[in-house]
């Protein structure tokens, strides 16, 4: 499985920019994301768990129970409970200026990024997202810190998506006097 | 062996030593006609035509040759230098010795060879530099996408009227994009004044080429920093704790490296009565000697921090030329970088508490060039408050100082008590705990003996929770976003709003109650950012709008003075978009429309 038909993106001068057409709904994330977050959640408890469970295997206090059912508690949240809450919290939307994420169970953030900053946008898709059919883009700027990624979204849809905003990125641009063009 | 230490490096070989042989306009002819008798190679020059004079820098040159010496810093080559005599501590002397020259052999010719591999051009419009021995490195660099050259002239480079250059661009991380060390130093400067003078014609400004060399020297006093001003800047600032902590890295070098050596020599000492080491530990430290020391160190301290002080930011001086700042410091070895005004991403005024109560500030300048890691910022070491809207008048055209800045809501006082008191409550639970949960760790009753004391972080840090939320305050206006924060130090961050690159808010889940918001606006550069801590809810979310509305399209704001001699007022295309629409030669004229998209 490639990339999708997206393709090199070479827009001359005077051409009609290629759009998608995607609109300025606000949408969410492929629903397989959350296979996808419970997986990786998933992994991560293993070591911290097995640990845990030779440790009480070897020492066995009186009180070891407590702390299984504790850790169990713990998995159980982050792998089963988790990550639909987290699902159901992220948004992102194309507007006309920027593109625009709100997401965060506990803390909230909104985060918008300008087409007119955008420098560079990444497609990367990890083994468990390949096999799931996701990818994840990854939106930067010259900030270091003010970068913006979509961490699952439909294999397909990711070209797409990166067109449209390369094609919205370059009418931002084209828009400006050459003086303020250059975005640093 | 540590008393013999490593030698000083070998003496320069016939070919550095060669200073006069600098291949400047005069001599170049002379240089031309050594050439042909020498081998080639010894020469400044690249084997090259005449130069054109207009474009002296267009055919490949070498760096100096003083270079092969002067183009590694000096610790670096210490470095190589101390690893030998540390590896053949224990073996004697000669072989030590031998080990040295054989790598300081080494280390030359591979000098020698990256020198002689190693040129640089500037055709007007790309910075080419070409180097590596084995695998071979080319470098371009469009002038358009310059931040910042900066010539820096060390101690010892200026006693041979040299010079190097480091230019950032910025997406340079760790280093500079492009650093050419050494260079004769009216080279340097005149690779500046072309730098800066093609940076002008693409701006569609056309300069004279002859009188901007003039410019680099005179241009238009915008800041001199006293020496008292320096001074006073030492003592209450940070650089008091260099020596202290020099101090102590040299302690655990020495103690890692010759311990049992520093362990002899205290026995000696002990021996010779030099030393109390009669009585040692059951009485406990000697007080009257452990102050006498403190007060030893803290005078070295004042007197070392005064001394780097002046030594760095002796002769401070910010020049403005045209739409540029020229920023020169240093007392031995000087630092001259141009910051072009259009490149400032973020200006912080920073006033600690005893700065405060003297009416001093300092104000940072940085911009996206990411190599300087503290160094390379530009940093006016102390100026009266009643300076710093003056300067920030001189470095963001058309601002008048710090806006008017609005204070958050009385909820944020609790957020801000939370965050001071949070880490002093936990400490104090430790402490009251500690002994009776676990009695073994406080044998000596030490904890237990600190118990109140630590008590009294309490109110300290409520007050200066109190302290920081009076300081939390921002404000925007059509040019510039501004907050200030801190307690003990306060900062007050301006960014450009046409700088701004994104916007982020957030609220947990007790600001959420609070009605508070966190709104961060990011500018290029490593860690620049203007946090607005714990604003209120719809002054937030009116910030967050307004900013990334003119993140998505700045518009200049052309008032009278600017249209003059602004740099929105011209419209040429040529100055390269970096973004992913780079591909596109945009019509020239592009209009501007406010929304095309249906």
């Amino acid at each position: 499985m490639g990339w999708g038909q997206g393709g090199p993106v070479t827009i001359q001068a005077g051409d009609e920019i290629p759009r998608p057409g995607l609109d300025d709904r606000e949408r969410e994330l492929a629903p397989a994301v959350i296979t996808s977050w419970r997986i990786s959640s998933g992994l991560s408890w293993l070591l911290p768990g097995a640990m845990a469970i030779g440790l009480a295997v070897v020492i066995g206090p009186p009180w070891t129970w407590l702390v299984l059912v504790l850790l169990l508690g713990l998995v159980l949240f982050s792998v089963v409970f988790y990550p639909p809450m987290r699902f159901r919290r992220w948004r992102w939307q194309l507007t006309d200026l920027a593109i625009e994420l709100r997401y965060g169970v506990l803390l909230h953030r909104r985060e918008t990024v300008p087409y007119f900053r955008i420098q560079q946008i990444d497609i990367a898709a990890g083994p468990v997202d390949r096999l799931l059919e996701l990818a994840s883009l990854q939106v930067t700027t010259a900030s270091a810190s003010g970068s913006a990624s979509l961490p699952g979204i439909a294999a397909e849809q990711a070209p797409q998506v990166r067109a449209e905003l390369l094609a919205r990125a370059a009418t931002a641009v084209a828009e400006h006097p050459g003086d303020l063009r250059d975005a640093v | 062996m540590p008393s013999d230490g490593p030698p000083p490096p070998p003496p320069p070989p016939a070919t550095a030593g060669g200073q006069g042989h600098r291949p400047d306009a005069g001599d170049r002819d002379a240089a031309a006609t050594a050439a042909a008798t020498t081998s080639d190679w010894l020469e400044g020059t690249a084997p090259t035509a005449a130069v054109d004079p207009a474009r002296p820098f267009a055919t490949p040159r070498r760096l100096h040759p003083a270079s092969v010496l002067l183009g590694v810093p000096l610790a670096q080559a210490v470095q190589a230098l101390i690893f030998p005599v540390v590896a053949t501590l224990a073996a004697p002397l000669w072989l030590t010795l031998l080990l040295l020259m054989v790598v300081a052999i080494i280390g030359l010719i591979v000098r020698l060879l990256d020198w002689r591999m190693r040129t640089f051009s500037f055709d007007g419009e790309v910075l080419r530099v070409d180097h590596g021995i084995l695998s071979r490195n080319h470098r371009s660099l469009d002038v358009g996408r310059i931040q910042q050259v900066e010539i820096q002239r060390g101690a010892i480079q200026r006693v041979f009227g040299l010079a190097a250059i480091r230019v950032e661009t910025a997406g340079s991380a760790a280093e500079p994009e492009v650093d050419l060390r050494v260079v004769p130093e009216e080279d340097a400067v005149a690779l500046r004044a072309a730098v800066r003078a093609s940076q002008q014609r693409l701006k569609g400004r056309a300069t004279a080429d002859e009188s901007d060399q003039e410019a680099d020297e005179e241009g238009e006093e915008v800041l001199t920093v006293p020496m008292s001003h320096v001074v006073i800047a030492a003592v209450t600032g940070a650089r008091l704790l260099v020596l202290p902590a020099v101090i102590g890295g040299a302690l655990q070098f020495v103690g890692n490296q010759v311990g049992p050596f520093v362990d002899d020599v205290i026995d000696q000492m002990i021996e010779l009565g030099l030393a109390a080491g009669e009585t040692p530990t059951v009485s406990g430290p000697d007080w009257r000697l452990v102050a006498v020391a403190a007060a030893g160190l803290l005078l070295l301290s004042v007197v070392a921090a005064i001394v780097v002080s002046v030594l760095r930011d002796g002769n401070f001086r910010i020049r403005r030329v045209d739409e540029d700042l020229y920023v020169s410091r240093g007392l031995l070895s000087t630092r001259d970088s141009v910051v072009p005004l259009r490149r400032v991403q973020l200006v912080e005024v920073k006033r600690n508490w005893i700065r405060r109560v003297l009416g001093f500030a300092t104000v940072r300048i940085r911009s996206a060039g990411g190599s300087t890691g503290g160094e390379g910022r530009v940093t006016v070491p102390l100026l009266p408050v009643s300076e710093v809207d003056r300067l920030l008048s001189e470095i963001m055209p058309n601002v008048d100082g710090v806006p008017v800045l609005h204070s958050h809501p009385p909820q944020a006082l609790r957020r801000s008590l939370f965050r001071w008191l949070r880490p002093a409550t936990l400490l104090v639970a430790v402490v009251w705990l500690a002994p009776v949960v676990l009695p073994f760790v406080d044998d000596a009753g030490l904890i237990v003996d600190a118990r109140p004391w630590v008590l009294l972080l309490l109110p300290i840090n409520a007050v200066l929770a109190v302290v920081e939320y009076r300081q939390l305050a921002h404000g925007l206006t059509e040019l510039v976003v501004a907050a200030r924060s801190g307690a003990l130090s306060i900062t007050t961050a301006l960014a450009p709003v046409v700088k701004v690159q994104a916007v982020t808010s957030r609220r947990s889940l007790f600001q959420r109650r609070l009605g508070l918001t966190t709104v961060l606006v990011h500018v290029a550069g490593p860690g620049a950012l203007v946090t607005v801590l714990d604003a209120g809810r719809d002054a937030a979310a009116r910030l967050h709008a307004r900013l990334s509305e003119h993140a998505a399209s700045p518009t200049p704001v052309v008032t009278p003075a600017q249209d003059a001699a602004g740099p929105q007022a011209t419209g040429t295309p040529q100055d390269a978009a970096d973004g992913p629409a780079d591909a596109r030669s945009a019509p020239a004229g592009a209009t501007r429309q406010p929304d095309p998209r249906p």
